[in-house]
């Protein structure tokens, strides 16, 4: 099973076997990924977030008539990208509290510090 | 069960790991914070569509596309993220011209099989021509919104 997880998760830094604490109800899922390519070295990761469910976020916004699978897919891509970046800020601010745990106040702290980020203000509550 | 846009959740579990790979071992993250950086990832791609949806509109075009995206993250000065996704969607579109090819042998196959037979000729052909213009939709890769 974590074979089989590891395998459809690709290239990059292993993701860490062991301690997968807080996973319990959504390991399931989390092990039979959909069924990404695999790229072989270090090629560019096809995306993990299922696209489905980008769609749906998609199909929200009532202006928008039609979407193409590829602008679909460069999204959950975008939206991959954007959490690594937003989580590598929030850190910078747990480190600045010395505490190896993100928390709330640390995203909080990354979303005023960051201009990119304004977007987002007053969106979290 | 349809809720407020930003209620539209990505899955917890991909998003924690996407968190954990991108941070050193041995942070770990609260369940608050892991929440709020899923909601914020859906902010993200409602706030991107809306923006890409402009340039579509700009270009007369009813139809999202990858460059349109791309125009947003330089709108939203995410301009980092333009040359990682370039490289995405130039495997994606690799990976998706291999499905086609895959496929299309499949019906090659498929038709040698039926025309030896030799049997209602004409039906076949308009069930080709369907078949065509449906792998044409499916090629035009666009995803119906119902709005």
């Amino acid at each position: 099973m974590a074979a089989a997880a590891t395998a459809a998760v690709t290239i990059g830094p292993t993701a860490a076997p062991v301690a997968e604490e807080g996973l319990s109800g959504e390991a399931a899922p989390a092990a039979a990924p959909p069924p990404q390519a695999l790229a072989p070295s270090a090629g560019p990761r096809l995306s993990r977030l299922p696209l489905a469910r980008v769609k749906a976020l998609v199909k929200a916004d009532p202006d928008v008539t039609l979407a193409g699978q590829e602008a679909i897919f460069i999204l959950a891509r975008a939206a991959e990208l954007f959490v690594e970046t937003i989580a590598r800020d929030a850190y910078f601010s747990a480190q600045q509290g010395k505490r190896k745990t993100l928390q709330r106040k640390d995203l909080d702290n990354a979303i005023e510090a960051v201009d990119e980020f304004a977007f987002l203000e007053g969106t979290l509550d | 069960m349809a809720e407020r846009p930003e209620d539209l959740n990505l899955p917890n579990a991909v998003i924690t790991r996407i968190i954990k790979e991108a941070l050193p071992d041995g942070v770990n993250i609260s369940k608050e914070a892991r929440s709020a950086i899923s909601r914020a990832a859906s902010v993200f791609v409602l706030y991107a569509t809306s923006c890409a949806n402009n340039f579509a509109m700009k270009g007369k075009r009813k139809t999202l596309n990858a460059g349109d995206v791309l125009s947003a993250m330089e709108e939203m000065e995410f301009q980092r993220f333009i040359s990682p996704l370039k490289e995405a969607l130039d495997a994606y579109r690799r990976e998706q011209k291999g499905k086609k090819e895959a496929s299309e042998q499949k019906k090659k196959d498929k038709d040698k099989r039926t025309d030896s037979e030799e049997q209602d000729k004409i039906r076949e052909d308009d069930n080709d021509e369907d078949d065509e213009r449906m792998e044409e939709e499916e090629q035009n890769e666009e995803e119906e919104v119902d709005n």
